[in-house]
């Protein structure tokens, strides 16, 4: 639904992005992960054809969005970071106007607009000026704008931020719920919001996109896997255990009174193994209480690509 | 078409909550109330020709204030908030033509204006009135007076949507489209009876200050009931040149 190609977008001496690439496929979440000032905005924006690239390719539903921007906007709906729209008008004339606009049949605007509100709940407040309503309501009231023509893509630019807690558990429920009828394209700066929505997450910083892939692939490949192994064991017993492995020697903990005792392998990214240790523990007749393989987490992995991002080395699945 | 139309009605419901002009029209009306009084009072007491009472009415004071302050106040919020608030973003990744935006939201200023302007004719219908003018007053000349009136303001509004296309700042968007319609109407009428030998040389100068000499083209031609093909010409390709480089200006915007 989505394919950029090299994109490049310069402002003057500042190069915001920086030939980046990729692809998203009908029906998926995809989650576009970065800092603040990493690009996301800026790529989105091109995506909407707001901006212009400077060099490179972008397409939406097959329409380049050069060549043919009314097209390209017709497939999106579009949220933007801090939802722009008129204080000065009631939700339900500002949805009719949007609908109106995007070319929703007059006939079928009313419909479209009470399924919007009823979807992104705000009905209750569709008498109110959007001036008088919360951030939250707001924040819900451009989403409804965004799916009001029933767009095939969504474009969410940072549709958490400013909410509260529950508020962005609901936003979150409303995205996920989202995935069945749109391929949706949101970004955000908040790990672990990415992590639950999405089914694939983009990691871009300094207009470079960094990582691609699902949070499995991704995690696969983070530094901060380890084996945590309590067994009845002595610390000779444990440093055997990697025998033939390519394991770091274990941290170890201190034996307790009943001799069990816990040990910590590192692994490299991609390592598991779990049932190897197993089964050596088994046969050197060692006790074993708890086995457990301590993935990292996102947080870990962005702090990983980003600080290897200083490097000039690209990690991509 | 469709996408004007809304654009027209959003803008134009905007105009009508708006208290700016509402504001607008009490003092134009009341201060066009006092000067056609004055013109009726002098006109009776003193005696006149009425065939002069159409251009002493369509050319009052109120109607350059009407069409050197009133436009720019109507337009400078056009692109100018838009822009401020962020919203225009909103507005330019709908699936809509920069023209049509453009043309959408000058229309609503235009039908505003009209809105605004029209109403004054009110007044010459109770001047038609036996215990008014008992003079058989000519009313079409100022039909052509405000057919007038309508071609430059709907120039002037055009200059204005432009200003506000290219700052973020209504006040500076407002006060340049002023600048422009101050300058407009009153630059060819004070440079003409500068015009000597010199521009012998390079008639155009000329031609030129009498081609932009609003109020020659107001006083001498639209408020004595002559609509000229050329004098309207002017003015609507004036606000067509002016629509277009807003869009551009929209457009360039992009690249930055």
């Amino acid at each position: 639904m989505i394919r950029v190609a090299d994109l490049v977008k310069r402002f003057g001496a500042t190069t915001a992005v920086d030939h980046i690439s990729f692809e998203v496929e009908r029906g998926e979440v995809v989650g576009f992960l970065g800092p603040n000032g990493a690009g996301k905005t800026t790529t989105i924006r091109v995506l909407t054809c707001y901006h212009p690239a400077t060099s490179g390719t972008a397409e939406v539903a097959g329409h380049d969005v050069f060549a043919d921007p009314v097209a390209v906007r017709s497939q999106i709906g579009y949220l933007p970071e801090n939802v722009p729209i008129y204080p000065d008008m009631r939700v339900v004339e500002y949805l009719t106007y949007r609908a109106a606009l995007k070319g929703v049949q007059r006939r079928q605007r009313k419909a479209a607009v009470g399924a919007a509100m009823e979807r992104c709940g705000v009905t209750e407040v569709r008498r109110k000026l959007i001036g008088h309503v919360s951030r939250g309501y707001r924040q819900r009231v451009g989403l409804a704008d965004a799916l009001v023509a029933r767009p095939p893509i969504l474009i969410l630019d940072e549709p958490t931020s400013g909410l509260d807690p529950n508020q962005r558990r609901r936003m979150k429920t409303l995205i996920r719920e989202l995935a069945d009828e749109h391929t949706v394209l949101f970004s955000s700066h908040i790990l672990a919001e990415v992590g639950d929505v999405s089914s694939r997450i983009m990691i871009i910083t300094n207009g470079t996109l960094l990582a691609d892939g699902t949070i499995d692939e991704l995690l696969e490949q983070a530094p901060g896997r380890a084996l945590v192994v309590t067994a009845r064991a002595t610390p000779g017993d444990f440093r055997r255990l990697r025998d033939g492995l390519e394991i770091a020697a274990p941290t170890l903990g201190e034996a307790d009174a009943a001799g069990w005792c816990t040990a910590r392998f590192e692994l490299s990214a991609g390592q598991d193994p779990r049932d190897e240790i197993a089964r050596r523990l088994r046969e050197h007749g060692n006790d074993l209480r708890e086995l457990k393989l301590e993935l990292p987490t996102l947080e870990t992995y962005f702090q990983y690509v980003t600080e290897q991002a200083e490097a000039p080395e690209v990690v991509a699945s | 078409m469709s996408r004007i139309w809304t654009t027209i009605q959003r803008e134009l419901m905007s105009y009508l909550f708006s208290p700016v002009g509402y504001v607008i029209a009490v003092l134009l009306y009341l201060f066009r109330g006092i000067e056609v009084s004055s013109i009726v009072k002098g006109m009776s007491f003193l005696g006149g020709d009425v065939d002069q009472f159409a251009s002493m009415y369509v050319l009052q004071r109120s109607s350059l204030i009407m069409i050197v302050l009133v436009p720019p106040i109507l337009t400078m919020r056009c692109f100018a908030e838009e822009r401020r608030s962020g919203s225009i973003e909103v507005l330019l990744t709908a699936p809509v033509r920069y023209w049509e935006v453009v043309v959408g939201k000058w229309a609503a200023a235009f039908l505003f204006f009209c809105i605004l302007l029209l109403p004054t004719l009110a007044i010459l219908w109770l001047l038609a009135g036996d215990s008014y003018l008992s003079a058989g007053v000519p009313f079409s000349p100022v039909f052509a007076g405000y057919v007038g009136l309508a071609l430059v303001g709907a120039l002037v509004l055009s200059v204005g949507v432009f200003t506000s296309s290219l700052t973020d700042n209504v006040l500076l968007a407002s006060l340049s489209a002023m600048l422009f319609s101050w300058g407009l109407i009153s630059g060819p009428a004070l440079a003409l009876p500068h015009v000597g030998p010199w521009t012998l040389e390079y008639p155009f100068v000329e031609t030129l200050l009498i081609q932009t000499n609003v109020v020659d083209h107001l006083s001498s031609w639209f408020a004595r009931g002559l609509i000229d093909s050329g004098k309207c010409a002017f003015y609507v390709v004036g606000t067509i040149v002016f629509l277009f480089l807003t869009t551009i200006s929209l457009e360039a915007r992009r690249w930055k």
